[in-house]
């Protein structure tokens, strides 16, 4: 298993950015059935979610996220030395987002930036590369931006896709720092990579003319998603405790990727861990991709001042397929309260 | 577990009528068999039986027999 423990890096800050309308689920009663419909809010939890509209990108969530981060922290824009994007809606197929958010936020050109295409396990991915970025290159500022607006391409009539979607940005502020430490795991099972996928649009079809429209939205296969969560996540979690000692009673959060809410209670059940310990952000924001860890972390903390450490541990599952887990303990003071935003970037021709 | 038990177990997770369901009941027929009631079941099977059930044969299954064939 990829793991071990990553020194002298912490989080400084979290902020995250949802948009500011609001969708009810409990309106879908005339596409699918109010029956139906309270079927899949009772088994995903999903009552509400915030939906980006068409000229809101993943980019401007987070470069709101970001900018507020920075003003909090007082972080010049010229002391950040890395900003990574983890998205798979990025604003355009060419460049990387991150390079026209370097632009936007008005960092330096010594600034390393560039895009990771992940959704559920992004922010345990995000938090391991930009820490090994910043020990690695012995640099000491960085953002990491997550998120996604995954209704963008949805079909309406799907309803397994239709309803379970939130958008948002998050962007979390990392810093070298001596002491501080955080373990981990990450895997993959690219041998799942259909169970959540949009076939088509990029090379792999190039040059097929495509006459089903749905090719070109996203398909989710929910049994086997489900399956895998409650077989290969649970068991490289329970492996990566045991590997490094971790006695789960002494974690205080244990804060899930937002799949649905029967995964998260599933994933407790097996894990054997208190709901009360799984902080749950599903029921009004959706499935945020992921975003959904730093998402529920902003929920759970958002107006905490009190700077005593919280142990949390963080998990993301899904899309590749691809896991992994951080142990860590944060500043319950660290997230800024949610931030709900229209706002949009206009500066561009296209 | 009895077979008796087992059928009204499965009607607990269908959320369908208490001694309603036969071996031979033919799932296409049971209305509340869809793609949740396939993620109940696998739930269920791991749950309760602790089976690492495949999903593509929970939604293969074609009677409730194939269901409780997958409990043993």
């Amino acid at each position: 298993m990829a793991s071990g423990i990553i020194r002298d890096v912490d989080i400084k800050g979290i902020a995250c950015a949802v948009p500011e309308q609001i969708i009810n689920n409990e309106d879908y009663a005339s596409v699918f059935g109010k029956e139906n419909v309270q079927k899949f809010i009772n088994l995903t939890g999903v009552k509400t979610r915030y939906v980006a509209k068409d000229e809101q990108c993943t980019s401007d969530l987070c470069y709101v996220a970001a900018k507020e981060l920075m003003k909090k922290l007082e972080w010049e824009p010229s002391s950040i030395d890395a900003l990574i994007l983890i998205t798979q809606t990025p604003d355009y197929a060419v460049p990387a987002t991150a390079c026209v958010l370097q632009h936007r936020l008005g960092l330096s050109e010594d600034c390393i930036a560039f895009d990771i295409n992940l959704g559920c396990s992004a922010y345990v991915y995000g938090i391991c590369t930009v820490s090994s970025i910043l020990t690695a290159h012995g640099l000491n500022r960085a953002l990491l931006l997550v998120g996604d607006t995954s209704n963008f391409g949805i079909n309406q009539n799907d309803s397994a896709t239709a309803m379970i979607f939130g958008d948002g940005g998050s962007a979390t502020a990392l810093e070298r720092c001596d002491g501080k430490s955080f373990t981990y795991f990450l895997k993959t099972k690219g041998s799942g990579f259909r169970s959540i996928m949009v076939p088509a649009g990029h090379a792999r079809t190039r040059g097929k003319q495509i006459q089903d429209e749905s090719l070109y939205q996203l398909s989710m296969n929910g049994s086997e998603i489900f399956a895998f969560t409650i077989t290969d996540v649970y068991k490289s979690i329970e492996s990566f405790f045991e590997e490094y000692g971790i006695d789960r009673n002494y974690i205080d959060m244990f804060v899930f990727h937002q799949a649905n809410l029967f995964i998260l209670k599933n994933l407790a059940r097996k894990l054997k861990i208190p709901m009360d310990k799984v902080p749950v952000s599903i029921d009004r924001y959706g499935n945020t991709s992921g975003e959904s860890i730093p998402l529920t972390l902003v929920d759970v903390l958002g107006n905490e001042k009190s700077r005593e450490p919280v142990k949390v541990f963080m998990c993301g599952f899904g899309v590749g397929l691809s896991w992994g887990g951080i142990l860590m303990d944060i500043d319950r003071s660290v997230c800024l309260p949610m931030i709900y935003t229209s706002d949009y970037f206009k500066g561009d021709d296209s | 577990m009895t077979l008796k038990e087992k059928l009204n177990l499965l009607e607990e997770v269908l959320d369908v009528e208490k001694d309603s369901l036969g071996e031979n009941t033919l799932l296409e027929e049971i209305e509340q068999w869809d793609s949740i009631a396939v993620i109940s079941t696998i739930a269920m099977l791991d749950n309760v039986f602790g089976k690492e059930a495949e999903p593509e044969k929970v939604k293969n299954a074609r009677t409730v027999k194939d269901i409780l064939d997958l409990m043993e």
